[in-house]
């Protein structure tokens, strides 16, 4: 037993985390939730009733907009105490009502950790971002040195725990971001799209961390990679419009795949044929073989094959940097690219392997002051190499992640005429109604483009970017948090687009996605090419770069 | 006549862009977004200025400030200068110290311009100019615009003076911010008083500052490669880059809007504001460093009266004096 003055201000948080040790019960129960947003009129979320036990993992899917988020802040408090309107019915976790109970003492039993590392993360170093939590909770010194500690040891980040948060990759972030909510002792883990702003090696790190904490800790994840996801977690939940319409134990998965199919969830490949086949195994070795014993050849997606080069790289970019006295040659970049007319080229790598830079370099974008750099760049048989970003813009045109960030004008029509202005383009108007059409955009045309859903966002940029008349695309991580259904939706686009003799090169960390609408692709690594041809060639070896095959490929292997 | 008429008042429009667009030109020219980015960060080092506590750097801005705004310009510029050369004691010093001249040369431009041309001769009387050269007369009806009837040397003189009580603030105020973190700062500030709810929104502000950067460039370079300034000469691509970047704050601010809810239900699930007090993993402590430099500041201080007392103090008086 502590003296008083020992104890810390927060040492009744301590209290409060070990008399919830001792219980055990169900730590969430809902019961007749519906909660309205100010100024909506639709329900976002309804639950009559839902439970979950103490050590349980669910993961909840649904397509993005439908709820899921909504679900899972009415658990940790955000709904009422951040996010207003207008709730009914209970939500109960660890016997507190929550929204009788202050976020100070929801937050000692339920950790969330969200999509975005970037704006989760709030301090400049990473031992501080990880004590922030327990420093909040006003816990003698020595226990938050113990904490974080152990939270930096959980989530492997010892190796960085010296450095600035701003120079970390988005995994690195990620699991600075879940080691600070590790740091609280929360039992009940919330997270919430945790993989998607990371790559594939980063994502199987959290993944591998899950599986270290599922049974120890309960767990809400919201994912759109069931796949991956499937072996860390006990349930399923999909949540449509509002409404907890399935929550299924995971053995039961393969009988409601047509279900979640059609709710727009990415369903492993397996699952289908395993059901087709009537088999009871989803194991993909056994569904590969029992495929070959009966004799059925899958078909493998449509490859186009250019006719000619439209475009050659070559570009080398390095930093000067001070190592033991000496200057020292960084290479960031050293690689070659060739982009055939109307093909679908996919760049994949890890964080930090390059693909960025090779974008920049070839829109002209890099900075002499930060970098040393040489980029031949030659389109359509013409030298661009020291054009500025203006003339380059006029074949090729570029979509940042953060596309939001590229809309500069307050109406959909004057965005999408932008580039048609700028370059002087005299019959820009009829132009605009075509990329307003094509994009479905005419209704919001008068409407503020950041005033739209993402998705239509998304949409207003690609349009005002064809609008340049460049016939060369870069999309940098357009996958990135889209769910399965916007996934496939954008495949389409890029396939119709190229039918109209639209270039593409896709920086994404989607195999799957590389996989059904790739033509051909590379693999950066460390600044180099490593791999580069159709996605079956690549695939065969690109797991030596961190880069899983998907299933999909693996069955027709 | 007409001819000469027209060249005066090409001059006169020359001269006062001219002091407007250098700085602008060598924020974008030679500073860039980069550097700024570079020169308002923390990074990690170990030299005096890092091992130093946040409250004695602090001590030592507002001592820099003191000096330089009580004393003759020289002591000033002399402060200036030691605080320019101990950036090289900063991590990637050289860099930081090339760019802290630009930024001096800005601020000296700058603050010249903005005095310069609205200052009367009953003020440059009082800071010791007896006689005067003017370089420029300035068209009748730049008078709208609160400039006076001649531009002399005498007032660029006194403008180029006064801007010694900005740099050594500035500097000072430079090492401060890229040499201990935000958190760091701010406890130093919550030791003075200042409320724990400020000094939170000062550090998730001082955090975003980075992506603040980041978002602008994107912006700006969206703009040009979708063909801002294509129809003109390049020689007036960095107006366009002013505006591209004016134009970028509302989408700029909008998407760090956006992360300003996550940055919310971030801290508050982390029990920020649960109890009165916070108790820090690393207890602030001053070192022997901190004892001397606060040595250090008492002599500069104490240097003050000693410098009043021999005829150095306030050399160019406040308006009205």
């Amino acid at each position: 037993m502590m003296t008083d003055e020992k104890k810390g201000i927060g040492t009744d948080v301590l209290e409060q985390q070990a008399v919830r040790q001792l219980t055990s019960r169900n730590v969430v129960e809902i019961s007749g939730l519906s909660f309205r947003y100010l100024g909506r009129d639709e329900v976002a979320i309804q639950a009559d009733n839902f439970k979950l036990k103490e050590g349980e993992s669910v993961l909840i899917v649904g397509k993005s907009g439908e709820g899921k988020s909504t679900f899972v802040n009415c658990i940790n408090g955000v709904i009422p105490h951040i996010s207003g309107g207008e709730l009914k019915g209970e939500v109960r976790v660890y016997d507190k009502l929550v929204k009788d109970t202050p976020m100070s003492k929801l937050c000692v039993d339920t950790g969330t950790l969200l999509q975005d590392p970037e704006s989760q993360v709030l301090n400049y170093l990473v031992e501080e971002e990880v004590a922030f939590g327990p420093e909040n909770l006003a816990l003698p010194p020595d226990e938050i040195r113990d904490r974080v500690t152990e939270a930096i040891a959980e989530t492997g980040i010892y190796n960085i725990r010296d450095r600035e948060t701003y120079v970390l990759s988005g995994g690195e972030l990620q699991r600075v971001a879940l080691a600070a909510v590790l740091a609280m002792k929360p039992s009940l883990l919330i997270l919430d799209e945790p993989t998607s702003n990371i790559d594939p090696a980063a994502t199987q790190k959290i993944f591998e961390l899950l599986r270290g904490l599922r049974g120890r800790k309960t767990m809400l994840v919201i994912e759109h990679k069931v796949e991956r996801m499937l072996p860390y977690v006990d349930r399923i939940m999909l949540i449509e419009k509002g409404r907890i319409s399935l929550d299924i134990p995971k053995q039961d998965l393969v009988n409601h795949i047509e279900e979640l199919n059609e709710a727009g969830v990415e369903i492993p490949p397996t699952y289908f044929y395993a059901k087709q086949l009537g088999l009871d195994n989803v194991d993909v070795t056994y569904i590969r073989q029992k495929i070959r014993e009966k004799g059925i050849v899958l078909a493998v997606p449509e490859r186009r094959k250019a006719e000619r080069t439209l475009m050659q790289v070559d570009a080398r970019v390095s930093v000067m940097s001070k190592i033991k006295g000496q200057n020292t040659e960084k290479v960031l970049l050293d690689a070659s690219l060739n982009l055939g007319e109307g093909e679908v080229l996919a760049m994949m790598g890890q964080n930090g392997a390059g693909k960025s830079t090779f974008l920049e370099a070839i829109m002209g974008y890099l900075d002499k002051t930060s970098v040393n750099f040489k980029v031949r760049l030659v389109v359509d048989g013409e030298d661009l190499s020291k054009t500025s970003i203006q003339t380059r813009g006029k074949y090729i045109t570029f979509v940042p992640q953060t596309f939001e960030l590229t809309i500069v004008t307050n109406k959909v029509e004057s965005e999408v005429a932008y580039s048609l202005k700028q370059h002087g383009v005299k019959d820009y108007k009829s132009k605009v109604e075509e990329l307003l059409e094509m994009y479905s955009l005419t209704e919001v045309r008068g409407k503020d483009p950041l005033a739209l859903s993402m998705g239509q966002e998304r949409r207003v940029a690609m349009a005002s970017a064809l609008g340049s008349g460049a016939k060369i695309i870069m999309l940098d991580e357009p996958t990135s948090g889209q769910d399965f259904y916007h996934k496939g939706m954008l495949g389409k686009e890029i396939r119709k687009l190229q039918t109209l003799g639209y270039s593409f090169i896709i920086v994404t960390h989607d195999s799957r996605f590389v996989y059904n609408y790739a033509d051909r692709m590379v693999v950066l690594s460390q600044g180099h090419k490593v791999l580069e041809g159709t996605p079956e060639e690549v695939f065969l070896e690109s797991e030596k770069y961190s880069i899983p095959p998907p299933t999909d490929y693996y069955l027709r292997v | 006549m007409l001819l000469n008429y027209i060249l005066i008042n090409i001059i006169s429009w020359l001269i006062l862009f001219w002091g407007v667009a250098i700085p602008i030109l060598i924020l974008l020219k030679f500073v860039g977004l980069t550097g700024f980015r570079y020169v308002t960060r923390f990074e990690k080092h170990d030299s005096f200025f890092y091992r130093m506590n946040p409250v004695t750097k602090l001590a030592l801005g507002v001592g820099a400030t003191v000096v330089a705004s009580t004393t003759a310009w020289f002591i000033g510029a002399g402060l200036t200068v030691i605080l320019l050369i101990l950036f090289f004691s900063l991590k990637d010093g050289r860099r930081k110290f090339m760019l802290g001249i630009y930024i001096i040369i800005m601020t000296v431009v700058g603050v010249t311009w903005t005095y310069a041309p609205y200052t009367p001769i009953l003020v440059l009387n009082e800071a010791g100019f007896t006689t005067y050269t003017t370089i420029w007369v300035w068209p009748g009806y730049f008078g709208v615009m609160g400039y006076l009837h001649d531009l002399t040397l005498q007032a660029l003189i006194y403008g180029m003076q006064i801007s010694m009580r900005f740099t050594a603030a500035l500097l000072a105020a430079l090492v401060l911010v890229m040499t201990s973190t935000p958190s760091g700062i701010l406890r130093g500030l919550k030791k003075v008083g200042m409320p724990e709810e400020l000094n939170f929104a000062m550090v998730v502000a001082m955090r975003s500052v980075p992506r603040i950067f980041d978002g602008i460039d994107v912006t700006v370079k969206s703009q040009f490669m979708r063909g801002l300034g294509s129809n003109h000469t390049k020689y007036l691509w960095p107006f366009y880059t002013l505006y591209a970047a004016v134009v970028s704050i509302l989408p700029v601010f909008i998407y760090l809007l956006k992360g300003a809810r996550n940055t919310a239900i971030s801290a508050d699930t982390r029990a920020f504001r649960a109890f009165p007090k916070r108790t820090y993993l690393n207890p602030m402590v001053f070192t022997r460093l901190d004892y001397i430099a606060f040595v250090f500041i008492g002599i500069m201080i104490a240097f003050v009266g000693v410098a009043i007392e021999l005829g150095w103090g306030r050399a160019i008086p406040y308006v009205g004096f």
